[in-house]
């Protein structure tokens, strides 16, 4: 009796609502945006550009792409190339369309969903805005946003892949925002020997570890754990007269002048030349500067006034820890390398 | 037997819960449904720009314009500026307010100069308010859609943020015989974005579901000049800041800048 009540009760239960849609679950891979256990929460969520891997795809699609320029000479891996950890072949400055110099040495791209603002003097506020000025930059890609949207408006490859991806069959220039956003976002770096430290999972060696204390008690309020910046702007003593008035540019305030963001110094080793301006071409060379070489005046950091003074050991025990911030996962994974058409 | 009761009136109240929340459902879907359709109608604001004492001239591009308190002689090759966030007051007190409202006022396009509006309900309307420039959150907010794309060249992209109105062309009086003048900030001492709120009680609007209903306003942009130096001494503003806080707000503050001319 009492089964046969509650068979008939269940029943009804789930027949009652036919109104309401069930939706079937559908299998979901684990592809995707994974926040690493031992970062902060991430700035950008994808709030307004829903995580795909179509959109993705296509992200990846655009950065390789040399559309974007006026003359279809440079794409954004040009200055951002893989093999380096998404920085520059190892140059100074950067060099655009018709070859032109840019102003600043080019930033190793990762890690960028943990940033609440781009580039050298912090000028850029968001992932998704961030593309429009390498591509309307006249030292750099030279081109208007506009003209892009036209050239990719007549492409029957970016229409297929943007009707795939966003359901349009015309393209606008906030999807092709998107798309590179969720391609920039997705590189994370996270897996380097001294993430795997930090988890317990691999040891230091004895300089490793020597320089990786070092740095905790003099570099770690700037480079902060486990990003290695803490996205402030400061001036570490480089110049007395400053050609580049880095963020007072944006800013306004005469005691910004000098200033630049504190870098990421994830992947470091690959990296170089180093610096707003690409002067230091190897660690050694930063080393020495951070030592000795730290130009004290009123607007120099007191972080860094004086110097160091690094004993050649320290420096040698620095460095081998400064190359445990390379990420082989990032620097090699396919899914981040040119694609095919 | 007890059992078989208490089971028995469990299953019934279980039964009658779920046939009756169901049952809500579908009346609440019905309610909703006979609210939406209630009269309403449209409006289109017509934005009629002038220049001088009195908007006693028109403002047109590529004309020279001698502005009456510098002296200058301006020919303008761009004008364009964005307006935002529209909603009309009703007379008992009540809003109605434009979903998305973001528009690009461009000179050089005859079509962005008549802003539309429809799904007003209907009735007699005594103010209407807008912003002039963009509000903060969007300049913050990501890529955007429309008037706010940055396909429209109104986007600052070394220094994010939305160039809110955009004056270029050639003066005689400036040093190197061009002005520029791209006014945006957002946030803090920079903010220039500024609400209007226009008294509409000389000449109500009144919104019927039978015509489209019309306000036309006059635009005068010789106020962007009215506290700022001549193009002899300023020919370029290119960021946020008090140059472009001045100009900015003298023009979009001033009471006579937008002014009602006429309503249908």
């Amino acid at each position: 009796m009492k089964i046969f009540f509650y068979t008939i009760s269940i029943s009804i239960l789930l027949f009652s609502c036919k109104k309401k849609d069930v939706k079937i679950k559908e299998y979901v891979d684990t592809w995707g945006f994974e926040k690493p256990s031992h970062f902060p929460e991430p700035d950008y969520k994808f709030e307004n550009n829903e995580l795909s891997k179509q959109k993705f795809e296509l992200g990846r699609f655009l950065f390789y792409d040399p559309i974007l320029s006026l003359d279809s000479t440079v794409s954004c891996a040009t200055c951002h190339a893989q093999e380096h950890a998404f920085a520059d072949h190892n140059v100074p400055l950067s060099q655009g369309v018709g070859g032109t110099f840019g102003t600043r040495n080019s930033p190793a791209l990762s890690n960028l969903a943990w940033y609440p603002n781009f580039m050298w003097d912090g000028g850029i506020n968001h992932i998704e805005t961030l593309s429009v000025a390498p591509i309307t930059n006249m030292l750099e890609m030279k081109e208007s946003v506009s003209n892009v949207m036209v050239k990719l408006n007549n492409s029957p490859f970016y229409l297929e892949k943007f009707k795939e991806a966003f359901e349009v069959d015309y393209i606008t220039d906030d999807l092709m925002l998107k798309s590179l956003a969720q391609f920039m976002a997705m590189l994370v770096s996270s897996n380097s020997k001294y993430d795997n430290y930090l988890k317990g999972e691999v040891e230091f060696t004895s300089s490793e570890l020597n320089g990786y204390q070092l740095f905790q008690q003099k570099c770690i309020t700037c480079h902060t754990e486990p990003l290695t910046t803490d996205f402030s702007y400061r001036n570490n003593g480089l110049d007395s007269v400053f050609s580049d008035q880095g963020r007072a540019l944006i800013t306004l305030l005469e005691e910004d002048k000098g200033k630049f963001k504190v870098p990421s110094l994830r992947n470091v080793a690959q990296t170089y030349p180093y610096m707003h301006d690409g002067r230091f071409f190897t660690l050694d060379a930063v080393l020495d500067f951070y030592s000795t070489g730290i130009i004290d005046r009123n607007t120099t950091d007191e972080l860094v006034r004086g110097g160091f003074n690094f004993s050649s050991s320290q420096k040698s025990d620095l460095k081998a820890f400064l190359k445990t911030l390379t990420d082989y996962y990032l620097i090699g994974d396919p899914a981040f390398s040119p694609p095919e058409r | 037997m007890k059992n078989i009761k208490l089971t028995f009136v469990a299953f019934l109240s279980l039964t009658l819960l779920t046939v009756t929340s169901c049952k809500k459902d579908e009346l609440e879907e019905a309610g909703t449904d006979i609210v939406e359709s209630a009269t309403s109608g449209s409006l289109k604001i017509n934005l009629n720009h002038k220049w001088g004492m009195s908007n006693a001239l028109d403002l047109v591009l590529n004309s020279e314009m001698i502005h009456p308190m510098t002296e200058d002689t301006l020919t303008f090759t761009t004008f364009k500026y964005y307006v935002s966030n529209f909603k009309l007051k009703k007379e008992d007190g009540s809003y109605w307010v434009h979903p998305e409202s973001y528009f690009l006022v461009d000179l050089s396009n005859t079509a962005s100069l008549e802003l539309d509006f429809s799904d007003i309900p209907a009735g007699l309307y005594t103010d209407l308010e807008f912003t002039l420039g963009v509000d903060s959150a969007r300049n913050v907010d990501g890529a955007q859609t429309g008037a706010l794309s940055v396909s429209n060249d109104m986007f600052w992209s070394w220094n994010s943020g939305y160039i809110m109105l955009k004056a270029e062309g050639t003066s005689p009086n400036s040093a190197n015989n061009t002005f520029v003048f791209h006014l945006g900030g957002f946030s803090g001492e920079n903010n220039i974005v500024t609400e209007k709120s226009l008294s509409l009680l000389t000449t109500p609007l009144t919104i019927v579901s039978t015509k489209t209903a019309a306000i036309h306003l006059e635009v005068n942009p010789a106020k962007l000049w009215h506290s700022s130096p001549s193009v002899s001494v300023t020919n370029k503003i290119h960021m946020p800041g008090s140059a472009a806080k001045d100009m900015a707000t003298s023009f979009y503050s001033s009471g006579s800048s937008f002014m009602v001319h006429s309503v249908e």
